[in-house]
């Protein structure tokens, strides 16, 4: 991927400590990778309040959770949450916005999970809010691409996060987008994979607890190490 | 195919010394169409037009409705719609590619034809890429970590996948904007309606 000069790399350490995300480029989209209920949406939601502890702009691309409960959920991850500061993209295709919830955050329905010029003209919008709002830098989540895939072939979702990672780029953001790895064949998985720069991989431990490891993203594959 | 292999841009413009002034711009690089009409613009039309310059207001056929038609014939091409005004942010959800408003420059022109061109060429390249690593992919699904390391088509794939995605991302420079962006995947659904 190209590179973006004058940004500050992403240090993600203190959502996962791997040496491999202390410093993340600008323009890297991960894949966040795991069984069902293993803590995925969790995880991609902690990576963009820590970016909103840190000044990033954050947005989001739900397919599950309408915009008012997303904006909910940001202001109690981050206590002292400025509105402007978010960005939800809600593909549920379900009307109905409740004003106050959303209050500063800039939003946008979408008809289906598979209306990708619907989903993309959203990211562009919330894009340009969060840069009018002072973001220079910011982080996107979109949760999840299993529902987006139910939609759509895997064909269309792999270009889809292919031009979208391209325009993240240019954009100096980053992106994490999560998958269920229980809920897809094999070979769908691998496609996908390669639409990334890296991944994160979650997994429920055998002690309890949960388990994560980093690939592709700086140097070899790490160890599983508790989370 | 046409008879240059110069890629084809078609005018469709009411205005004749318009007209002519945007041929003389780019009739040296590619092959230009004229249409004075939505109507003769859409007869002038066909899987050799990569490229479709359409004035909005135009008696008879107005462009909004020309381009409806295009789309609806799905011929591929990329379309170009002038304006009079510069208009609001709502052109993303319109279904044009791009947009130039009047009066138009000839770099200007040029500009817009070739990222339109590029654009294609990014569609084809990110098409190519996939067939890759779907294969790929299949390779990794059905076969052992050993066998992969002693096959030489997985080899030689892996390294071809690699190659095609430093290819592809030097081919963004068609994709940085957003007019560029949405077109891309106003493109994506499309193809999947096919």
């Amino acid at each position: 991927m190209k590179t973006t000069e004058r940004q500050t790399m992403y240090d993600l350490t203190s959502v996962l400590e791997f040496d491999a995300l202390s410093e993340v480029r600008p323009g890297s989209s991960i894949l966040i990778s795991g069984p069902a209920m293993s803590g995925k949406e969790r995880l991609a939601y902690d990576i963009l309040a820590d970016g909103l502890d840190k000044g990033d702009g954050a947005v989001v691309v739900t397919t599950g959770d309408g915009a008012g409960s997303v904006v909910e959920e940001f202001r109690s991850l981050v206590p002292d949450l400025d509105d402007s500061q978010l960005g939800v993209i809600d593909c549920r295709g379900e009307g109905g916005t409740d004003e106050e919830a959303i209050g500063n955050a800039h939003t946008h329905h979408v008809s289906s999970p598979g209306d990708l010029t619907g989903i993309g003209i959203g990211i562009t919008k919330a894009l340009e809010g969060l840069h009018n709002a002072g973001n220079e830098q910011g982080r996107l989540a979109l949760v999840s691409l299993s529902t987006m895939l139910t939609y759509t072939d895997k064909k269309t979702v792999f270009k889809f996060c292919h031009v979208l990672s391209s325009r993240l780029d240019s954009a100096g953001y980053i992106g994490v987008f999560t998958i269920d790895s229980g809920a897809h064949d094999d070979q769908t998985l691998q496609v996908i994979k390669q639409a990334f720069d890296g991944m994160i991989d979650v997994r429920d431990a055998e002690g309890g607890g949960r388990e994560a490891r980093v690939l592709g993203l700086a140097g070899e594959p790490t160890d599983w190490q508790d989370i | 195919m046409s008879d240059s292999d110069l890629p084809v841009v078609l005018i469709v413009e009411d205005e004749p010394d318009v007209a002519e002034t945007y041929k003389l711009w780019l009739q040296q690089e590619y092959e230009v169409r004229m249409a004075q009409n939505g109507d003769e613009g859409l007869e002038q039309l066909d899987a050799d037009v990569d490229v479709v310059l359409l004035d909005r207001m135009m008696p008879g056929l107005s462009g909004d409705e020309v381009l409806e038609r295009i789309r609806e014939r799905d011929l591929g091409c990329r379309v170009a719609m002038v304006t009079a005004v510069e208009p609001d942010f709502d052109i993303l959800e319109m279904g044009f590619d791009a947009y130039l408003s009047k009066p138009i420059r000839s770099e200007q022109l040029h500009e817009t034809v070739d990222n339109l061109l590029d654009r294609s060429e990014y569609d084809s390249l990110l098409q190519e890429y996939y067939a890759l690593v779907e294969k790929q992919a299949t390779l990794e699904a059905t076969k052992s970590s050993a066998e992969l390391a002693e096959s030489g088509q997985y080899d030689e794939l892996t390294q071809r996948v690699t190659e095609m995605r430093d290819d592809l991302s030097e081919t963004l420079g068609g994709i940085e904007d957003d007019s560029d962006f949405i077109a891309t995947l106003r493109g994506l659904s499309d193809d999947e309606d096919n």
